[in-house]
C-alpha cells in the first residue's frame, strides 16, 4: 500500500495550513493540531477491529501490538491508546462490572459519555454514536435481564405459595376437623395453580413490595406496564383480596406470584411489641409460634371473627400490619405515594438509585439526589407506619375500608 | 502488664474473669491474662509462635478476633486501642464507654471463650474439665433469644455446637457424635409436621430475607437456558431437588419465549436417597407431583423422574435413564441455607458421573469456606467468621424483623452450624484437605463455562433488591461469587466437560 505521510508530516504542515484535513488511502484523516487528532473513520475503525480480536480482545491488546497490526502509517501510539480506551468502555462494559456496581459501572460510562461529548470537538459524531449504540445495547440488555428478573421471582415465589397452601391445609386438615371444612372450601378454588394471568391479577396488590423494588429499577419505561399489569386487578380482584386482608379472613393468594411476602416487610412494629419471652422466637399466648413449633391455630380460636385465614399471615401473626400494609398497598395506586413503602428495607430504594442509569440523558445527576431522596422516603415509610400504628389500625381500617 | 504465665488456675480463677466488672478497659487484660493461663491448662497449643515481645502478642490475638468477627467490630483499630497494655485506665474513660463498646466488649470475650473453648477441645491432650467450665460460663452469657444481640444468639449457637462435640466426644468416636445431631430431631409424626412447616416457613423468610437461595437458583437456570437455547428437549439431572423452588423460574423462562420456537420439553431427575430413608422418596415424588402441576399450569411441557441413589449414596450412571437427542444438565446445589449436609464421596459420585455423561453444563453452586489452615481451632474461626457474616446480612438487611431472624437461625443456620464443626472436628485432625467442588471439577477436566453478561447482570440486580451489603464478586470467567462486605459466602460456577464447543 502507497503511504503518503512520512510520519512527521503533520506537524510539518501545521505551520501553513491549519486547520486543513489530511488524507492518505491509509484512511487517516488528522487535524492539523500539535497533537493531531485522527478521524476514525469507519474503514480504519474496522481495521482497528479487526487487529483487536487478531490480538485476543480488547483486553488484551495494547496499543504497540495493534499499531504494529494494523501497520498504518501516520497512526500513533496516542491515537491508538485513546480509541483503544474508548472501544474497551464500549464493547466491554462488563469489565466494569468487576469493580463497581452496575450503577456505578454505568455511571462511570455515562460520564465517559460525557465528558468525551465535552472535548472531542473534533471526534466526529459517528463516534460518539456508536458509542451510544452500545451503551443504549447494553442498558437495553439490562432492562431485558430485570423484566425476566422480575418474572423469575414471581414465579418462584408462586410456586413457593403452592407449597405452603399444601403444608397449611395439611395442617388444618389434621389439627382442626371443625375449622378444616371451611378452610378446604375456601382454599381448594385457589389450591389448583392459576395460570400467569391470574397470578399477575393477584399478583399486583399484595405482591408491590418487589414490583415496586423493579419497577423503582425500570424508572419510566415500566411504569405503564406496571399500570396496565395493575388495572384489571383494581377493577376486579383488588378490593375483595384487601377486604379480606382487612378483616383478617381469606386472602387468596399470600404470596401473590412475587418472590416476596409482603407480610414480612413491615412486622417489625409488631413483632417489637409482641416483644415476647426470649428463647425461641415466641410471642405471647395467642401467638402462632407456640414452643418450638409453629400452630396454625384455626381462626375462629382467635378473636378476629374470621372464617378462614391465610397460612402465611397465621404464622408471622402479622395482622395488624397487613393492615397497614394493605392501607399501604391501597395508596400505591396513588401515583404519587408510590413510594411510600412501609419497610425499613434498603432495598427498593437502592434499587431506585439505579434507575437515573435507565435513561442515559439523566444518567450523571440523580444519583446524589436519589441517595437523598432514600433517606427522606424511608423516613416516609416509617412515619406513616408509625401513624398507622398510633392511630390504631383498625380505626384506619374501617375508614378506609367501610 | 506482665504476663501471668505461672499464675496458678483453677475453676473460680475463670468465673472471676470473666465476672470481673466489665469495663472494655480491663476485658483486654483479662483475656490477655487468659491466654497465657490458657498456655497452662493446654500445653497443645502452640504459643511458642507467640513469643515475639509482647505488643506483638496482643496484635496477634487482636488480628485473630477481628478477622474472625470482623462484621460485629467496626472499627478494629479501636480494639487496638483498648487492648493496648499501655491504655490507661482512668475514671473518664470509664465514663465515656458507650453500650455499643460495652457490646463489642461483650463480643470479643464471647470469641475468646469460643476459641478458648475450642482450643481446649483438640489436640493430643485435650482438656474436657476446662471446655466444660468454659461451656457453662458461655451459656450464662449467651442466649438463642431475638432480642439478643447477634454476636449472642451466633455464640449460643456456637456454644450447643460446641457442647454436643463435648458429650459426643466423650462416648464413642465420630459415629457417636454424628449420631448424637441426627437423633435431635423428633420423629413423631405430628412433630415432623410441625418441623416440616417450621422449615417451610424459615425457607420462605430466608428467601425474602436474604439473596442467597435465588443467587444460586438464578444464576445456575440462567446458565441452562443460555445452554439449551436451540434445543427441543432438555434434561436436567438435578442432585438435590428438595422442594423444586429452582424450577418454577426456569420453567417461567422456558414457557415464556414467545420470539423463538415453541419452549423445549423439559424433564428432570431428581436423585433421592434411599439411605434417609422413605420420607426422602416421598417428598421427592411430592416435589414431583407439584412441578408437574406447576407446569401444566405454564403449558410447559414436562416430565419428572426419580432416580434413587444407592444406600451408601453414591450416585450411577447406569441408573439414569437417558434419552438420545437431549440436552443433558446436571445441576449441584450444595451447601445453601436450606439444603441438608451431603457427604463428599455423594457429590463425588454425581460429578463424576457427569464426567462420564459428558453434559452440556454443570451449574455448580456450594459454599465458599475460608483457608482451613490451622487445625480445628482455625476452621472453627473461619467458621465463626462466616457465619457471623450471614447473620450479620440478616441482621442488617431486616434489623427490626428480630423474631422472623431468629427463627431462620433456629431452623437453618443452628443446626447447620452444630454439623459443620462436628465435620470440622471429625476430620480436624487428620485435615482432609479437599479444597472447593469447583476445584475439584477442574483437577478433574472440567472447562469453566463463561458466565454471560445477562447471569453477571441478573445477579447484580437481584442483589440490588437486597441490602448493600450484598456485593457480587467474578472470580474467573465462570464463577460469581457472592459476598456479605468482605466475605465470600456461596458461589456459583459453570462447568462443561463435553469436547463440542456449546459456544
Amino acid at each position: 500500500m502507497e503511504r503518503m505521510f512520512p510520519p512527521k508530516k503533520p506537524s510539518t504542515m501545521n505551520s501553513h495550513d491549519r486547520p486543513m484535513c489530511v488524507q492518505g488511502d491509509s484512511g487517516l484523516v488528522l487535524t492539523t493540531d500539535p497533537k493531531p487528532r485522527l478521524r476514525w473513520t469507519v474503514e480504519l475503525h474496522e481495521r482497528f477491529v479487526d487487529a483487536v480480536t487478531q490480538l485476543g480482545g480488547p483486553d488484551k491488546a495494547t496499543p504497540k501490538t495493534i499499531m504494529r497490526v494494523m501497520g498504518v502509517k501516520g497512526l500513533t501510539l496516542y491515537h491508538l491508546k485513546s480509541h483503544l480506551q474508548k472501544f474497551r468502555l464500549g464493547k466491554q462494559p462488563h469489565k466494569e462490572f468487576n469493580d463497581h456496581s452496575i450503577k456505578d459501572g454505568m455511571r462511570a460510562s455515562a460520564l465517559e459519555l460525557q465528558r468525551n461529548t465535552a472535548t472531542s470537538s473534533a471526534m466526529i459524531g459517528r463516534n460518539m454514536n456508536e458509542m451510544q449504540i452500545e451503551v443504549q445495547r447494553r442498558l437495553h440488555e439490562q432492562l431485558e435481564v430485570q423484566k425476566h428478573l422480575q418474572l423469575r421471582i414471581e414465579a418462584q415465589g408462586k410456586y413457593m405459595q403452592s407449597i405452603l397452601e399444601k403444608a397449611y391445609q395439611t395442617l388444618a386438615g389434621e389439627n382442626m376437623a371443625s375449622a378444616a371444612t371451611n378452610l378446604k372450601g375456601s382454599i381448594v378454588p385457589h389450591q389448583s395453580i392459576p395460570d400467569m394471568g391470574v397470578l399477575k391479577e393477584f399478583g399486583s396488590p399484595l405482591g408491590f413490595s418487589s414490583f415496586q423494588d423493579l419497577e423503582n429499577i425500570y424508572g419510566g419505561d415500566q411504569i405503564d406496564l406496571q399500570h396496565n399489569m395493575e388495572k384489571p386487578t383494581l377493577d376486579h380482584g383488588f378490593m375483595p383480596i384487601n377486604e379480606s386482608l382487612c378483616l383478617g379472613k381469606k386472602r387468596s393468594n399470600p404470596y401473590s406470584g412475587s418472590g416476596k411476602s409482603p407480610l414480612i416487610w413491615s412486622d417489625d412494629l409488631r413483632l417489637q411489641d409482641l416483644g415476647g419471652p426470649a428463647s425461641s422466637c415466641l410471642g405471647p399466648q395467642d401467638d402462632p409460634f407456640k414452643g418450638d413449633q409453629i400452630q396454625i391455630t384455626p381462626p375462629g380460636s382467635l378473636d378476629r371473627g374470621s372464617t378462614d385465614i391465610d397460612p402465611m399471615s397465621e404464622i408471622y401473626d402479622s395482622k395488624p400490619v397487613l393492615q397497614g400494609e394493605a392501607v399501604v398497598g391501597e395508596k400505591k395506586f396513588d401515583a404519587s405515594m408510590k413510594l411510600e413503602r412501609p419497610s425499613p428495607r434498603r432495598a427498593p430504594l437502592q434499587a431506585e438509585r439505579m434507575s437515573p442509569m435507565i435513561s442515559t440523558g439523566t444518567m450523571a445527576q440523580g444519583i446524589y439526589n436519589t441517595e437523598f431522596r432514600k433517606i427522606e422516603q424511608c423516613n416516609i415509610a416509617i412515619e406513616s407506619i408509625k401513624t398507622l400504628k398510633a392511630s390504631g389500625v383498625d380505626d384506619c381500617n374501617l375508614k378506609l375500608w367501610n | 502488664m506482665e504476663v501471668h504465665m505461672d499464675m496458678d488456675i483453677d475453676i473460680d480463677f475463670i468465673h472471676n474473669l470473666h465476672f470481673s466488672p466489665d469495663t472494655t478497659n480491663t476485658t483486654p487484660s483479662s483475656d490477655d491474662d487468659y491466654g497465657c493461663n490458657w498456655n497452662h491448662w493446654s500445653p497443645l497449643v502452640n504459643w511458642d509462635a507467640f513469643t515475639g515481645p509482647h505488643d506483638d502478642f496482643h496484635h496477634l490475638i487482636d488480628s485473630i478476633v477481628c478477622d474472625a468477627a470482623a462484621p460485629e467490630y467496626p472499627s478494629p483499630d479501636d480494639h487496638g486501642a483498648s487492648n493496648s497494655p499501655s491504655a490507661s485506665i482512668t475514671e473518664e474513660d470509664d465514663a465515656e464507654e458507650e453500650t455499643a463498646a460495652a457490646d463489642d466488649s461483650k463480643g470479643l470475650r464471647l470469641v475468646h471463650l469460643l476459641m478458648a473453648a475450642a482450643e481446649a477441645l483438640t489436640g493430643a491432650t485435650k482438656s474436657r474439665d476446662l471446655a466444660r467450665v468454659i461451656l457453662v460460663r458461655l451459656k450464662e452469657l449467651v442466649s438463642h433469644a431475638a432480642h439478643g444481640s447477634n454476636m449472642d444468639r451466633l455464640a449460643a449457637y456456637f456454644t450447643d455446637a460446641l457442647q454436643g462435640l463435648l458429650e459426643g466426644a466423650g462416648g464413642a468416636h465420630s459415629n457417636g457424635k454424628h449420631q448424637y445431631y441426627m437423633t435431635c430431631g423428633s420423629h413423631h409424626p405430628r412433630d415432623d409436621h410441625h418441623h416440616q412447616n417450621d422449615t417451610l416457613a424459615a425457607f420462605q423468610l430466608l428467601q425474602d430475607m436474604s439473596p442467597y437461595v435465588k443467587f444460586g437458583h438464578f444464576t445456575a437456570n440462567q446458565a441452562i437456558l443460555e445452554a439449551v437455547a436451540h434445543e427441543r428437549r432438555v434434561h436436567i439431572v438435578d442432585y438435590d431437588i428438595m422442594e423444586g423452588v429452582q424450577w418454577a423460574s426456569l420453567m417461567q423462562a422456558l414457557a415464556s419465549n414467545k420470539t423463538g420456537p415453541p419452549g423445549p420439553h423439559l424433564r428432570i431427575t431428581a436423585l433421592s436417597r434411599t439411605g434417609a430413608g422413605r420420607r426422602s422418596i416421598a417428598t421427592v415424588q411430592e416435589t414431583g407431583r407439584r412441578l408437574t402441576a406447576f407446569a401444566a399450569s405454564l403449558g410447559q411441557p414436562f416430565s419428572f423422574h426419580q432416580c434413587r441413589l444407592d444406600p451408601d449414596e453414591t450416585f450411577k450412571t447406569s441408573s439414569l435413564k437417558l434419552v438420545r437427542g437431549e440436552a443433558l444438565i446436571f445441576n449441584c446445589m450444595l451447601n445453601l441455607p436450606h439444603l441438608s449436609y451431603r457427604a463428599p464421596d455423594s457429590v463425588a459420585s454425581f460429578l463424576s458421573g457427569a464426567k462420564e455423561l459428558k453434559p452440556r453444563l454443570v451449574t455448580l453452586v456450594e459454599e465458599e469456606v475460608g483457608s482451613s489452615v490451622g487445625g480445628f481451632v482455625g476452621r472453627f474461626m473461619d467458621s465463626l467468621h462466616h457465619y457471623s457474616a450471614v447473620f450479620d446480612s440478616l441482621e442488617a438487611g431486616f434489623p427490626m424483623q428480630g423474631r422472623a431472624r431468629a427463627l431462620v437461625e433456629r431452623v437453618f443456620f443452628g443446626p447447620k452450624i452444630v454439623g459443620s464443626l462436628a465435620r470440622i472436628y471429625r476430620t480436624g485432625e487428620e485435615l482432609e484437605e479437599r479444597g472447593s467442588w469447583g476445584e475439584w471439577l477442574g483437577a478433574a477436566g472440567f472447562r469453566g463455562v463463561p458466565m454471560s453478561f445477562a447471569n453477571h447482570c441478573q445477579a447484580k440486580l437481584l442483589l440490588g433488591l437486597f441490602n448493600d451489603g450484598y456485593r457480587v464478586e467474578e472470580l474467573g470467567t465462570n464463577k460469581l461469587v457472592l459476598d456479605w462486605k468482605s466475605r465470600r459466602l456461596l458461589s456459583a460456577s459453570l462447568w462443561t466437560s463435553s469436547s463440542s464447543d456449546t459456544h
